[in-house]
């Protein structure tokens, strides 16, 4: 049995000890935005925020979030408005098929939290743990920007 | 002709479900009862299945079936020639080959499952290497590859699964006019798509007897008809519904585990998800193939080319299935003649049978191995005669009228205009910031694609129009597109034009996402629906007297009369068009003599492109193509040590990250001439080919070391270096 509170929900749950969060986050929660993409910790797709902190919930255990808060793309929105780095993401074109979407807004919200005006070093230093097939990333760094400025004015 | 709303860069009102995390993968979808797949894979390159004991398997509780070749009938699968079973017989050809399959309540139990799964193998010969698989005394994976459904008719050898020929003129006489001739041998690396969503599929059958699928397919009715042969069952008994496509990049265009989740499906009655682990991927889904390519060319003192002839094989692996040409091979093949008029030219391309992973289609199929070859030897020509890259090229260069190698006519050819540009912006001809810094150029281009798409448009009583469409959504932007240029010509805000994703049941054929054709041939569908509509929106507006802008009145008049307005248009495009897409790129790169390490500097990239319906989506086409050949160029190798792939997870076989990736100058040269809407081209697939070439020219410019094999790693240009220094 763990509790664990997901994007504001508290959730009490039983599962085995070897569910991943991610999984445990899919499939007994439902909420299917984290996605799997490499299943090593390496992609990104899956980063969620725990207690703020991003980690890749494929190599998390479900039990490892026991009485922490996860949150995940799916709690970014506020009252059915994009947060400002999702909407940013979209304006920016900062994703094409969106698979990796979930984790990079993830990743981008918790840097914004913690440094509100990042160089595009300090963007590329960040985000080098959510890869992206499809952009070349460089309009991931310019959706960043965007989100940054917007935020600040 | 100046638009309202083709050419704005509009990023918004598309994929807010995508940042949202709403947006529903064929990963995500989940029905009740859904029970879980999962495959076990041979552990060998080449053996007889002795025997198979799955009866510790099924004990398992939570373990609904476990299916072999046994329980199956013996159909073979494929996308053009049909070699490859859904499961294997009696026989294993390649490591990660599908043995028996599982399902299971959950797919941690699935898993366990197939850990108790007990096969016995016998080990055959194998062979690995494309050349020692065509010697006379080669192991033959396939006794009679002729007798496959699509099997091409030439077969050299029984390892061959196809030849592609290209031919001009009398190639040997152009060698006997040739002051010289050069000869140089290329290799190109084994190489994933590298998109993030393994491929994923779910199978249900329905209450009416339907066989329902969501699955990562970008060709939603070429499945069908697949489908419908692999299973043995009536094309309108299956429905293929579309989901976004998580990446795709050439690589999601076959059956990969769908008939055995029917047959999983079937045989327990409950629907069944089958998602590939990204080990899967690297192990068994259907990358790139690498190649061994051989360029002679014949040219004037001068660097005027009067013959070439190009060798490649492809080592294709243990099946052709996953090739979707009719020609069973890669058309990209036709670019070793590149962007120059070769007036005696003969290609040949083998793909060839090995005990490795099958190989497929990956972004621009064969271009990039061809492109890396072709540039690469331009450079060493223009090396060998004592002139400049540049010069050699502007004297070879495609030209209005000329042919391309599959004898296809040329118009507006801008290669000349496309080079310059890229020269200039890249600042080619000034001095370098020092030693150890190099610049290389490559060229390539590409047709703009050909095929059918259904598209149909319906005005709504609210005054809004709903464009229905089956074709799914990759992340290319093309739904964005079909909406802009719909709204263009109904004179509508980009808001008042929504999608509808439809199914296969909904139309009766469409040719999908793939060879750059989605702006062409869906961009022409919803342009010839959208104008019949229009008509159609005038004659109603005239008949009840009601300005032709107030939409909604007009609908609400027709819905009061009992009718919808309605259009639909097929467009099919069978002839590619007299245009292509040029691309000249240049790399300025530094090489670390201590390491070998090979830094780019700065990329530069010139397109020569139609009228750009979306400015964002077009340079995010364009920059992804470009990183994944930067990729191609020096990171990605899936490496294989007889037969077994060393680089199983994305922790060893790397793709790029944001730190990878060079400052970038983009130059577009706009021409509206293409055959698409409002006279586009296509984009996604110009800016991929000619990144390796043009790297690799840099290199040799900064240090005077030729790497002829890709990627260019710092350990392969380190060795060079120093065995230039012992020279």
């Amino acid at each position: 049995m763990i509790r664990l509170t997901v994007n504001g929900t508290a959730h009490e749950l039983e599962v085995p000890s070897y569910r991943t969060l991610l999984d445990c986050l899919r499939y007994d929660l439902g909420l299917t935005g984290s996605k799997e993409g490499c299943g090593v910790g390496v992609c990104g797709a899956c980063t969620v925020l725990l207690d703020g902190k991003m980690i890749s919930s494929c190599i998390a255990l479900a039990a490892f979030a026991d009485s922490r808060e996860v949150t995940t793309v799916e709690g970014l929105a506020q009252d059915e408005r994009l947060h400002p780095v999702q909407q940013a993401f979209v304006d920016a074109g900062g994703f094409q098929c969106g698979i990796c979407t979930p984790g990079q807004v993830v990743s981008a919200k918790a840097l914004l939290d913690a440094n509100p005006n990042p160089s595009d070093a300090e963007i590329r230093e960040w985000m080098v743990g959510n890869l992206c097939r499809c952009t070349g990333y460089y309009k991931i760094i310019e959706s960043i920007r965007v989100a940054a400025e917007r935020s600040r004015a | 002709m100046a638009h309202r709303i083709v050419g704005q860069p509009v990023g918004k009102l598309e994929g807010l479900g995508k940042v949202s995390g709403q947006a529903r993968y064929s990963g995500d979808v989940t029905l009740p009862g859904l029970v879980w797949g999962k495959a076990l894979r041979s552990p060998l390159p080449h053996a007889r299945i002795l025997r198979i004991d799955t009866s510790r398997a099924r004990d398992l509780a939570g373990v609904l079936a476990v299916l072999t070749a046994q329980d199956l009938p013996n159909i073979l699968v494929g996308r053009r020639m049909f070699d490859m079973p859904m499961l294997a017989r009696d026989r294993v050809r390649f490591i990660g080959e599908k043995v028996a399959v599982v399902a299971a309540v959950d797919p941690d139990i699935a898993e366990e499952a197939l850990a108790l799964i007990d096969v016995e193998y016998e080990d055959l010969p194998a062979v690995f290497d494309p050349i020692e698989a065509l010697q006379a005394d080669a192991p033959i994976l396939h006794e009679n590859p002729a007798a496959y459904e699509g099997a091409p008719a030439e077969r050299p050898h029984p390892n061959v699964q196809s030849v592609l020929r290209f031919k001009l003129g009398d190639v040997e006489a152009g060698f006997r006019e040739a002051d010289r001739i050069l000869e140089h041998t290329f290799r190109t690396q084994l190489d994933h798509q590298g998109y993030l969503e393994p491929h994923a599929g779910v199978v249900a059958i329905d209450d009416a007897g339907r066989v329902q699928v969501w699955a990562s397919n970008k060709m939603p009715f070429r499945l069908k008809e697949l489908l419908s042969q692999a299973l043995r069952l009536p094309p309108e008994q299956i429905r293929v519904n579309l989901t976004p496509i998580g990446g795709d990049f050439g690589g999601k265009g076959s059956l990969m585990d769908l008939p055995l989740a029917y047959h999983l499906a079937r045989v327990t009655g409950r629907p069944v998800k089958m998602l590939m682990r990204y080990a899967e991927e690297l192990m068994a889904g259907n990358p790139r193939h690498p190649s061994v390519i051989t360029m002679r060319t014949g040219v004037r003192k001068d660097g005027r080319i009067l013959a070439r002839r190009v060798k490649a094989l492809f080592n294709s692996g243990a099946y052709a299935a996953f090739k979707p040409a009719p020609s069973v091979n890669l058309g990209g093949t036709g670019m070793g003649a590149g962007v120059y008029r070769i007036p005696n030219l003969l290609i040949e391309a083998f793909c060839v049978y090995s005990n490795n992973i099958p190989c497929g289609h990956a972004r621009s199929p064969g271009e990039p191995q061809m492109v890396f070859a072709g540039e690469s030897h331009m450079d060493m020509i223009a090396r060998e005669l004592g002139l400049d890259p540049a010069d050699v090229r502007r004297r070879n260069l495609l030209r209005d009228g000329d042919h391309l190698a599959n004898g296809h006519h040329l118009e507006h050819v801008r290669a000349s205009d496309t080079l310059e540009a890229a020269l200039k912006a890249s600042h080619w001809a000034e001095p370098k910031a020092g030693p150890w810094i190099g610049r290389g150029m490559a060229m390539t281009h590409r047709h703009i694609g050909v095929g059918f798409t259904n598209a149909r448009l319906r005005l709504e009583t609210s005054g809004t129009v709903t464009l229905s469409i089956a074709l799914p959504d990759t992340g290319t932007g093309a739904h964005l597109v079909l909406r802009q240029v719909v709204a263009e010509v109904l004179s509508l805000s980009l808001d008042e034009v929504e999608i509808e994703l439809a199914n296969t049941d909904d139309f009766t054929t469409d040719s999908g996402v793939g060879g750059s054709r989605v702006t062409h041939t869906g961009g022409r569908a919803a342009y010839h629906a959208a104008e019949k509509l229009k008509a159609q929106i005038e004659a109603e507006a005239t008949k009840h007297g009601i300005p032709p802008g107030a939409l909604a009145t007009i609908a609400r008049a027709a819905a009061k009369d009992g009718r919808t307005l309605e259009a639909s248009h097929f467009y099919d495009a069978k002839a590619h068009a007299a245009v292509t897409s040029f691309t000249a790129q240049v790399a300025e790169v530094a090489v670390d003599p201590a390491t070998g390490q090979v830094t780019v500097r700065h990329f530069t990239t010139a397109h020569d492109v139609g009228t750009i319906i979306n400015p964002i989506g077009h340079q995010g086409q364009i920059e992804g193509g470009l990183i994944q050949g930067l990729g191609f160029a020096l990171i990605e190798e899936m490496k294989t040590e007889d037969g077994r792939i060393s680089t199983l997870s994305l922790g060893d076989f790397k793709l790029p990250t944001i730190q990878d990736i060079p400052p970038l100058t983009t130059v577009i040269l706009q021409d509206p001439v293409g055959p698409g809407p409002f006279n586009a081209k296509a984009i996604g697939e110009g800016s991929i080919s000619a990144v390796a070439p043009a790297v690799a020219n840099a290199v040799a410019d900064a240090c005077g070391v030729r790497i002829l094999d890709l990627p260019i790693t710092a350990e392969k240009v380190f060795f060079a270096l120093r065995e230039k220094v012992a020279r």
